[in-house]
């Protein structure tokens, strides 16, 4: 094999090594760093990613960016398998009757099939609209499981916050509706 | 001629089963070949509730008849192609199949030519160096001196 072919080819390979170890370093820190979560615990308080999602419960898509920064919102992640999120499904909605005009609250079903989530919101009373995230990518940008997860949207777009505890939901809802 | 008629035999065999198994698919092997969304370990390792409500509907599907390509497209269309244990052997999925067969068969050509090429530049190589004249004639006067 001539000198140059040899040199080229020497390139090529070291080249493609390098590329495959790059995308690996990539994913491993993307894997371990990114999510709304993460960045509330480390203090940071990021604008809310969007995401474009088919409706659960109506025919349609749902935008977040239509919304995002016109009016507070409460998202909440959540499944027809998780036990928990019917108690707090329950409280958002209870929360939905006094709050609803002002702040808007908004489901992502995750990692779930749409057929048993529809009837789960039926069987639990649960009426603010939901969007079907069945592969899990919305929610692994927000922070990855466990659900339930909710998170505080301002008037901004901003995250204000993640409800860690009971307490958690008057405190933020307060804040964002008089955003 | 006999190993030959093996292969023939045990394709004849395979192909029925392999039918059967897209006719009517075991809850079993779907359970082996399907992915739990939150536990990252196939169906059939998993019980947590997420992984029991896919058995559910797997279970309801067989009963209601369906091939195991309708239940799998099911799968996907609700979860994604991260479902599916295996990528399917169609489309981008066949990559996953192809790509890492390619890479062997073109290790072992590489290495099939580096071998040839290395054991043809030794036969060319000769056997002694070819001596210069004065040299040659200096060495045969030594020579005869000693005869």
């Amino acid at each position: 094999m001539p000198r140059a072919a040899r040199l080229t080819a020497q390139t090529v390979a070291v080249a493609l090594v390098a590329g495959l170890l790059a995308l690996l370093i990539w994913r491993v820190a993307r894997d371990n760093n990114k999510g709304v979560s993460q960045a509330l615990a480390a203090g940071s308080h990021p604008t809310a990613p969007n995401f474009d999602l088919p409706r659960l419960d109506a025919s349609g898509r749902f935008d977040l960016a239509s919304v995002r920064g016109k009016k507070p919102i409460v998202l909440d992640f959540w499944a027809s398998w998780c036990q928990p999120c019917i108690h707090e499904s329950k409280r958002l909605e209870s929360a939905r009757k006094r709050y609803g005009g002002r702040v808007m609250f908004v489901g992502v079903d995750t990692k779930d099939f749409s057929s048993d989530a529809r009837s789960w919101q039926r069987q639990h009373g649960i009426k603010y609209p939901s969007v079907h995230d069945g592969s899990g990518t919305v929610l692994t940008e927000w922070g990855g499981l466990p659900i339930p997860k909710i998170f505080f949207i301002d008037r901004s777009g901003r995250v204000v916050g993640e409800l860690e505890a009971e307490e958690d939901l008057p405190r933020y809802l307060r804040q964002i509706a008089s955003s | 001629m006999r190993p030959i008629a093996v292969l023939f035999l045990a394709a004849l065999l395979i192909v029925p089963v392999a039918r059967a198994s897209e006719s009517h698919p075991t809850q079993a092997e779907l359970e082996g070949g399907v992915m739990c969304p939150v536990c990252g370990t196939t169906l059939d390792q998993s019980d947590s509730p997420a992984a029991q409500q896919i058995k559910r509907v797997i279970a309801r599907r067989i009963a209601a008849g369906d091939t195991k390509s309708e239940i799998e497209n099911r799968l996907v269309a609700e979860y994604g192609d991260a479902i599916l244990a295996a990528p399917r052997h169609e489309g981008f999925g066949l990559l996953a199949w192809w790509l890492p067969l390619g890479g062997i068969i073109a290790a072992a050509a590489i290495v099939a030519v580096g071998v040839w090429r290395w054991s043809h530049s030794r036969e060319r190589e000769p056997d002694a160096t070819e001596l210069d004249p004065a040299l040659e004639h200096r060495l045969d006067e030594e020579l005869a001196r000693w005869d």
